[in-house]
């Protein structure tokens, strides 16, 4: 079952190389790390790294975040082999905390069903007595004009609905999401979320939401949950 | 290439020639500063206010008829994605078309070939029109670029287009990061070994601002010194803001890359 998890936003500035001189955004790097160590804390028997992609799957546990495509020029290829985005990401911050355990790079579709999506989580969930989930998850992309999308004003009351289930630990709430909605709202984060609720399937955590802003334009939240009791 | 804007919201001095005679003050300005090109534009690159084909028609068919009326003679480039516009401003006596957006509609390349007019060739990444790159990553961005804007030009030439009228653009910013605008700029000369003429759009964008943290009115030595990379890299065609400064730095790399000899020389020389 899973003994705690832990949502990260994944755009690709997290990884501080890509930033240049600038850390651009140290407080959000320093709020995936704290959420990720404290993820650690409970001794999982394995640690699952969930990231959206374009398609589901199942990465090798040696995978790493290929920087040189956001990045040309910046050289030092990583040691694994590449993986999407988010699980690059989640993969780095388990590194960055010194988790040298096991871990599953497990890749959810953008475009799969929440059913889908929650059945996924449940699956997870049974990996091991002690799992650890790492979400990599992304509020819409159209918070303001100057956002990557542009403007969309449904963004913001549809990110508020995903931070006040998170806060309240009301997951099965994110099951009810609309993908066609997320879609264009381009909450690329909507399939994992709904991958967590299925995870913590009847678990009512308690949560505590340690980042939750829009530096530029795209909804970013971090968060570490817990099953009570 | 000198830009005239004919918007009211683009990025750099947004609104400077929305109106007519604005607008056509800024060619007499661009052509007396050393353009040999005018490349008018109705339509901002960035997301905001919809402007349709019926608009953007409005916007530069006419003004592209005045421009023609003025000067016989230069290159009327027109920034359009639409063939519809294409078309219309064709009809207007426009020589070039400028396809930023890299082929979204194929079309286009069909009126450039009927008009006997020029097509610019450009890698968008795929990106629609008007957006912005999100979270875009190419295993090899030059790889990418070459190879969309290659076959962007073959394609123009089975369809008619007259192939020295093809030049092709990797456009900066345009699905891209810095780092990719970086990158394609320090590879510039894998474009043009391709043999395409190559057009670069350097001028006061994003890349140069995140590179010196500075914004758009403090960009112009920044967008200098990647023109000066460009054009030693055998950029041809160089579409700019600030058609003085970008002139001199154009004809100084082709003086140093011996391609045109000084203006005058006297020293040491008497």
């Amino acid at each position: 079952m899973i003994t705690s998890a832990a949502v990260c936003p994944a755009p690709p500035l997290l990884a501080r190389e890509l930033t240049g001189a600038d850390p651009v955004a140290p407080e959000l790097r320093q709020a995936c790390l704290q959420a990720t160590a404290a993820l650690l804390a409970g001794v999982p028997d394995i640690v699952a790294v969930v990231g959206v992609a374009a398609e589901t799957g199942v990465w090798p546990p040696d995978g790493r975040l290929d920087l040189t495509a956001y990045g040309p020029g910046l050289g030092g290829l990583s040691a694994g082999p590449p993986v999407p985005l988010g699980l690059g990401l989640g993969a780095r911050l388990l590194d960055q905390v010194g988790y040298s355990g096991r871990r599953q790079l497990q890749s959810v579709g953008e475009q799969e069903p929440a059913a889908t999506c929650a059945a996924l989580g449940v699956q997870l969930a049974s990996m091991a007595a002690r799992v650890a989930l790492l979400l990599m998850a992304d509020g819409s992309a159209r918070r303001g004009v100057r956002a990557p999308g542009y403007l969309d004003e449904r963004s913001v009351p549809f990110d508020a609905a995903v931070e006040s289930a998170i806060r309240a630990g009301d997951l099965p709430a994110l099951l009810a999401l609309d993908p066609v909605l997320a879609h264009e709202l381009m909450a690329t984060g909507r399939a994992g979320w709904q991958v967590l609720a299925g995870a913590m399937n009847g678990l009512r955590p308690a949560s505590e939401i340690t980042y939750c802003d829009d530096p530029f334009g795209v909804a970013y939240l971090v968060a570490t949950l817990r099953p009570r009791g | 290439m000198g830009i005239v804007n004919r918007t009211p919201d683009s990025f750099f001095r947004p609104g400077l020639t929305w109106d007519e005679p604005a607008a056509m003050a800024r060619v007499d300005e661009v052509i007396a500063a050393g353009a040999d090109i005018v490349d008018v534009g109705g339509i901002p690159a960035a997301p905001g206010a919809v402007v349709d084909v019926a608009e953007e028609i409005r916007r530069t068919a006419g003004f592209v008829g005045a421009i023609r009326a003025r000067y016989p003679d230069v290159v009327i480039s027109v920034d359009t994605w639409r063939h519809e516009t294409g078309r219309a401003v064709c009809e207007a006596g426009a020589d070039l078309l400028n396809d930023s957006w890299g082929g979204f509609d194929v079309r286009l390349a069909d009126v450039a070939a009927e008009f006997g007019a020029g097509l610019v060739c450009a890698h968008a990444g795929r990106q629609q029109p008007r957006t912005r790159p999100f979270r875009v990553a190419y295993p090899d961005v030059m790889a990418d670029v070459l190879d969309q804007t290659t076959r962007l030009a073959d394609r123009a030439v089975a369809v008619g287009v007259q192939p020295e009228r093809i030049v092709i653009d990797a456009a900066h910013d345009f699905g891209k990061n810095t780092w990719h605008s970086l990158e394609v700029t320090r590879r510039l000369a894998e474009m043009t070994e391709t043999g395409w003429p190559v057009l670069v759009s350097l001028s006061n964008k994003d890349f140069v601002g995140e590179t010196l943290n500075l914004p758009p009115e403090q960009r112009l030595p920044g967008t200098l010194a990647a023109t000066s990379v460009c054009a030693w890299l055998g950029a041809r065609i160089f579409r700019v803001h600030q058609v003085t400064e970008s002139r001199q730095v154009v004809d100084m790399v082709a003086a140093i890359r011996g391609d045109r000899p000084p203006a005058r020389a006297v020293r040491g020389l008497a």
